[in-house]
């Protein structure tokens, strides 16, 4: 960007009133998006709070298990020694088996905390900051903050001094916040799993962070009740709070005296950092990253060469030309012209012979004929069914008086 | 612009809130999409330069984002009203993304003729009134119909209707010459025997009716009044009276043994105290001694 965007100070009591105007962003928010860099952080850093944990060393090994060798037409494991009891003779010791130790059983050494370049956190760091000022990342990461009146939020440093949870959340309100807290409360939700008998009972979701600068801030305690707030001291921002879960775009409410330390904290692309020593600001690969604009601006496209045809060496898919005239035309140009002439000549042919006319009188005399033929048929039919049928009646006639007889 | 491509990236690659992934297709959440699908060219979040048509109580509006005001949510997108006219409201649409990408200009159109075919239905509908469907709630049906049997048996209504009748021709309602049932009569003078000393009147207008043979039993309203006199009747005529209706409703009357028994349980009972305080007395005797 060659023009650095300028950014208003809100008052904390009215939200259409503007305290400072143009104040220059500080260069943080220049940094390039890397979503890579944060989500390693991320991963990495969010396993330092972690306690250490283990299971019993013990755990499935208190006996005297020996296994019986072979020979005794049982599997091999280990079996519990002694007698009197269900349980001798039972396996023991394997993960596999019941009552038997797990397998690799938790050591209360595993490595449980990471530790990360101190270069890479910063720069997550950096990132995570630059993403709180794009709304369209805020906005998909599942913040509701289509009625803020600008992002970044800077607000006057009066805030600092807010003793009161009403206080808080009115001025949540006033700038359209309160959108994003009632989001937190209406989704929060009964843990699923054991954890929420181990302290985590709610699911809680995260709603907007105040970032403050002045150590003598009271507003921690009037934000501190209000469900998905989080305050945080500007020196202390946490990457785990500015991308929670790994995902950009936390909304994020500043003060003026924050805002303005920002450029202390990470310095700007002039000069280095002052109270991250030696940290100077990520640079980007691409100080234009959008690629569709550069391929397509007259720059480029002027130096650029004509598009090469494929050359088509083949068709895909054959088509046989004797039955695809269009196939037949590319191989012989001639072909149209001769099945043209084939046609013609057919028409020609047939130019002499008359279409038979229907005529009327004709098909009378060819139905009178018919009928005549059918009828004859008919009769004929007639008596021949007849004819089966005296012979039919005439011979079971006799068979009966045969019948009779006997 | 220039985050365009970088916001797309991470939101496609990453994660959207407002995408929803099907097996075959990708759709997206945003009040504010053209297409209602996943993609880049569709995605308000992705294009700072963006508009969408919206309706409002049977108004179409065009919304219209650009990258000016990519930093102010509030302010974010520009609310046009739309001419009621189809057509001037496609050419509003020319005039307003004039020199926009035919991709926005065209979804525009289409999104707008969509709304617009909703709201001829959904006017049409008013008009001409449409079949609700109301779901059928088999739990809540099958407990009503349940209860409604229920509700008839234990409302007695045959109960009910008979009293009712009853009560009508006490009171004189049926002056008329009425054929009725002669089991039913009889119930009707039943119930009657069995009351007390006080609904003696009532009583003996039924026993009136008693008089009656099988063949003409008629009721005569003008008859009751003259049993007024005999309040004091005693048991004999009762006796009488059962004596007659025996002869007259042999068929349809209970046993007689019944009646009978009825008769001698009364002096029963007197003897049987007599013995009893005899016995005490004895007893007494007893243990005097």
């Amino acid at each position: 960007m060659t023009s650095v965007p300028l950014v208003s100070v809100f008052s904390a009591d009215d939200s259409t009133k503007v305290t400072a105007k143009h104040i220059p962003l500080p260069a943080v928010f220049q940094t390039p998006i890397r979503p890579d860099i944060v989500s390693f952080v991320h991963t990495n850093i969010a396993k330092n709070r972690r306690q250490a944990h283990a299971v019993n060393p013990q755990a499935g090994m208190q006996h005297s298990a020996e296994s019986w060798g072979t020979g005794r037409a049982v599997a091999r494991i280990p079996r519990v020694s002694g007698s009197g009891t269900h349980r001798s003779g039972q396996a023991a010791f394997g993960n596999q088996c019941r009552k038997g130790r797990m397998s690799l059983p938790i050591k209360v050494w595993r490595r449980w905390h990471r530790r990360v370049n101190i270069k890479q956190k910063r720069h997550a760091a950096a990132t995570a900051v630059a993403a709180t000022g794009i709304v369209p990342l805020v906005l998909a990461r599942g913040h509701r903050i289509s009625q803020v009146p600008q992002i970044p939020l800077v607000v006057e440093d009066k805030i600092e001094s807010y003793e009161k949870t009403t206080d808080a959340l009115n001025f949540l309100k006033r700038f359209g916040a309160f959108e994003d807290v009632q989001k937190v409360v209406s989704t929060k939700v009964v843990r699923a799993g054991i954890s929420k008998q181990r302290g985590k009972k709610y699911r809680v979701r995260k709603g907007p962070l105040v970032v403050y600068f002045n150590e003598n801030a009271k507003l921690l305690k009037a934000f501190r009740n209000v469900p998905g707030v989080e305050v945080v001291n500007v020196t202390r921002l946490n990457l785990l709070q500015l991308a929670p879960g790994g995902q950009l775009g936390r909304f994020v409410i500043w003060t003026q005296s924050a805002f303005a330390h920002l450029d202390k904290l990470f310095g700007t692309y002039r000069y280095a950092s002052v109270l991250k020593d030696g940290y100077q600001l990520l640079r980007p690969l691409l100080t234009n990253p959008d690629l569709a604009r550069i391929i397509n601006s007259n720059q480029v496209q002027e130096k650029v060469q004509p598009a090469k045809t494929t050359k088509v060496l083949h068709e895909v898919q054959k088509k046989n030309p004797l039955k695809n005239t269009k196939a037949m035309d590319r191989l012989n140009p001639y072909a149209k012209k001769q099945r043209a002439a084939a046609t013609a000549a057919i028409k020609a042919n047939t130019k002499g012979t008359k279409k038979i006319k229907k005529n009327k009188a004709l098909k009378k005399a060819s139905r009178a004929a018919f009928n005549k033929v059918s009828a004859a048929l008919n009769d004929a039919t007639k008596a021949a069914v007849q004819e089966e049928q005296d012979i039919k009646v005439k011979y079971f006639s006799v068979q009966k008086g045969a019948a009779q007889a006997e | 612009m220039q985050i365009d491509e970088v916001v797309w990236q991470v939101i496609n690659r990453g994660h959207c809130s407002f995408k929803i992934k099907t097996i075959s297709q990708n759709f997206c959440r945003n009040e504010y999409n053209v297409t209602g699908l996943c993609s880049k060219q569709s995605c308000p979040l992705a294009n700072s330069q963006y508009a969408t048509i919206k309706e409002e109580k049977g108004l179409c509006y065009l919304y219209v984002k650009t990258a000016e005001r990519a930093q102010k949510p509030k302010e974010l997108w520009e609310k046009i009203l739309l001419s009621k006219n189809y057509e001037q409201a496609l050419a509003q649409i020319d005039e307003q993304l004039k020199y926009w990408s035919n991709f926005m200009i065209h979804k525009n159109k289409q999104r707008l003729t969509k709304l617009r075919q909703m709201l001829i239905r959904i006017r049409k509908m008013r008009l001409k009134g449409f079949k609700e469907l109301i779901p059928i709630k088999k739990k809540a049906e099958r407990r009503d119909k349940i209860r409604e049997q229920k509700a008839l048996v234990a409302a007695n209504l045959e109960n009910a209707i008979e009293q009712e009748l009853i009560d009508r021709l006490k009171n004189g309602v049926y002056n008329e010459i009425m054929n009725y049932n002669t089991k039913a009569f009889e119930k009707v003078v039943g119930q009657n025997q069995v009351e007390d000393e006080e609904e003696r009147e009532q009583q003996e207008q039924e026993e009136e009716e008693e008089d009656y043979s099988d063949e003409e039993l008629i009721f005569d309203p003008n008859d009751l009044e003259e049993d007024d006199e005999e309040d004091q009747e005693e048991d004999d005529d009762e006796d009488d009276k059962r004596l007659f209706k025996k002869q007259t409703f042999n068929q349809l009357r209970r046993d007689d043994d019944e009646l009978k028994d009825v008769k001698k349980k009364k002096p029963r009972v007197k003897l049987q105290y007599e013995e009893e305080e005899e016995v005490e007395d004895r007893k007494k005797q007893q243990i005097a001694f």
